[in-house]
């Protein structure tokens, strides 16, 4: 449903010296730089499937949803969206899809999101009886009341993201873009968005894109993930795979019965891995994965463990480490 | 086209609810506009006291122009001034985003979205000013010539605000419209004056390249003078040609903007 090639944006950006001289000066020349923001991304996204893109600030996260739902044009490469070119702005392509900013509002701010609604009923057309349906069943699905009629100015962060939703996939979207959809909500509305989210997913299969600082977002959501460094694709797999390849170690974290069995020594345990904690009631180890059963085992024998348990590393540790270019894990 | 219209409903709907919450805006824009009005005459009032024709024009044919302009200027003011201020901001702050994914045309959305309906008591008033210096006018005006006037003002309007969107557009490369809309002010002065006081060049570009002369003053010629078909077919071309202009310029910006960074 999206297949991207080679796509790329630059800006050029006009570069400023602090201070009044330099001000005066950029009146009559002016020095530009090439910013690149996205570079050379080449992906594909399936039907139904929700796709993470992750990457610190400015990676390219956002230019490339917004090059994707046509808003911008690329300085160079290819990309299809349901099989059309996103900024030739088709309308055959723009009734498809959805875009959701989470940092931008859509809906009129001094109207009741029910006026809004019938205003985007009109703009894509939708038939009454498919928006009677469409629009009952987003408002079941979101638990909303009697919101409808009250001012947008006047809803909840959480209510107005709510509404936000609805006026997106009011005309059943084949391919929706989510940029931080949950930014600034409490937990309990996060929690209520994702569900949403996959709830709609389940039903109508429509293909995804989701950029979100949240990693409870990516991990709730997301079977595969992008990874973007300064315009760049540094990784495009499972989010599974990301923990194996690039954190191929576990931790063993070991509680002792105080004063029973022997003291560990950390020079000693550093045999089965990298000693993270060693005291005389617990330690903690990071080993490697093929190794973990054998170190748990010895762990087991040697003192006398009141608990233990085995973890995955934090996988929002291994995807930060990734994005600022240090994949290895620090020793 | 039906469609269009609904949605233009919509957006008058949705312009009246918000402007009736803001009472003072309300009042404060009626006696603005009111005062406004009133210079215009009384600027031409003064005038023909030190002369008896300008451009041709007696005060009876120059208060009819001066009408004509006032309602152009209040269609302006209701339907198209609102969502070109905006216009400057949203491109600026990169908010043009949900207008260019919906499927519609975003140059129809975006200079028609916002109807000022607290303008539109004054439409009213300067339709009431047009309709008093018609009637006041001492000679003979044909129904023709008058319906054609009428009509024309109309596309007036229309050239007004194409004429205003070409001096916006700029701000996809600019950023800041503040100068080009100062300029278009500016020069537009030039609307609010009789075609005739201009000689040579700059009258030749006034009526083609920069129509200005084409809003008021050539529709206002056709009322006085009748309805040829050299007279109609130059101002219905020239609208016709900025038009298509506007829609290439419009598409041509839309290539150049960049949104804003999240």
């Amino acid at each position: 449903m999206i297949k991207v090639q080679n796509l790329r944006k630059v800006f050029r950006v006009h570069k400023r010296e602090p201070g009044l001289t330099s001000s005066i000066r950029a009146l009559f020349r002016r020095e530009w730089i090439e910013k690149v923001a996205v570079s050379g991304s080449t992906f594909s996204v399936a039907e139904g499937e929700i796709v993470g893109l992750i990457g610190a600030n400015g990676a390219g996260k956002t230019t490339l949803l917004k090059m994707l739902s046509g808003i911008i044009h690329p300085t160079s490469g290819e990309a299809r969206v349901l099989g059309s070119i996103p900024w030739k702005r088709e309308n055959s392509f723009r009734t498809q899809i959805a875009l959701i900013m989470g940092q931008k509002a859509q809906l009129w701010w001094d109207l009741p999101a029910a006026d809004c609604f019938l205003l985007l009923r009109e703009i894509y057309r939708i038939p009454e009886d498919r928006y009677r349906k469409n629009l009952g069943r987003l408002i079941s699905m979101l638990n909303i009341g009697n919101e409808m009629n009250v001012q947008i100015r006047r809803l909840s962060l959480g209510e107005r993201m709510k509404m936000e939703l609805i006026a997106a996939l009011l005309h059943s979207p084949r391919v929706v873009f989510l940029d931080e959809p949950t930014i600034g909500l409490d937990l309990t509305t996060q929690r209520a968005i994702r569900d949403f989210i996959l709830e709609y997913r389940a039903e109508l299969s429509p293909a995804m894109l989701l950029t979100s600082h949240y990693m409870e977002d990516i991990q709730r959501l997301c079977k595969r993930i992008i990874i973007l460094r300064e315009g760049s694709i540094v990784y495009d797999g499972s989010l599974r795979r990301v923990i194996e390849e690039y954190a191929p170690y576990k931790e063993i974290l070991v509680h002792l019965r105080r004063g029973i069995g022997a003291v560990p020594d950390a020079e000693d345990l550093s045999r089965l891995g990298d000693v993270v904690e060693c005291s005389e009631t617990q330690v903690k180890i990071r080993a490697p994965r093929d190794r973990i059963a054998e170190a748990a085992n010895e762990l087991l024998q040697r003192f006398s463990v009141a608990d233990l348990s085995i973890d995955e590393p934090e996988i929002g540790d291994t995807i930060e480490r990734i994005m600022a270019g240090r994949p290895e894990e620090p020793r | 086209m039906r469609r269009y219209l609904r949605l233009y409903l919509y957006f008058l709907r949705f312009s009246f609810s918000r402007a009736l919450e803001y009472r003072m805006d309300f009042w404060f824009r009626i006696v603005m506009d009111t005062t406004f009005y009133a210079v215009e005459l009384l600027f031409f009032t003064v005038l023909y006291q030190h002369t008896k024709l300008l451009g041709g024009w007696t005060l009876d044919q120059v208060f009819i122009f001066v009408s004509g302009y006032l309602v152009i200027d209040a269609i302006h003011m209701t339907v198209f001034s609102n969502n070109m201020w905006w216009l400057s901001i949203f491109v600026n702050k990169g908010d043009l985003d949900y207008y260019l994914v919906r499927p519609v045309s975003s140059l129809f959305f975006l200079s028609t979205r916002d109807f000022a309906a607290n303008s539109f008591v004054n439409l009213l008033m300067a339709g009431g000013i047009l309709a008093w210096s018609l009637i006041r006018y001492p000679g003979t005006l044909g129904s023709t010539n008058i319906t054609w006037f009428l009509f024309l003002v109309l596309n007036g309007a229309f050239l007004y605000y194409i004429l205003h969107m070409c001096f916006i557009i700029p701000v996809f490369w600019t950023h800041t419209s503040r100068g080009m809309v100062m300029a278009f002010f500016a020069v537009g002065k030039m609307m609010e004056r009789p075609d005739q006081i201009f000689r040579g060049w700059l009258r030749r570009v006034l009526v083609t390249v920069l129509p200005l002369s084409v809003v008021v003053s050539l529709p206002a010629r056709v009322l006085f003078e009748g309805p040829t078909p050299e007279k109609i077919v130059h101002i219905l071309g020239v609208t016709a040609c900025a038009f298509l202009f506007m829609a290439w310029f419009w598409r041509l910006a839309l290539r150049s903007y960049s949104s804003a960074s999240s």
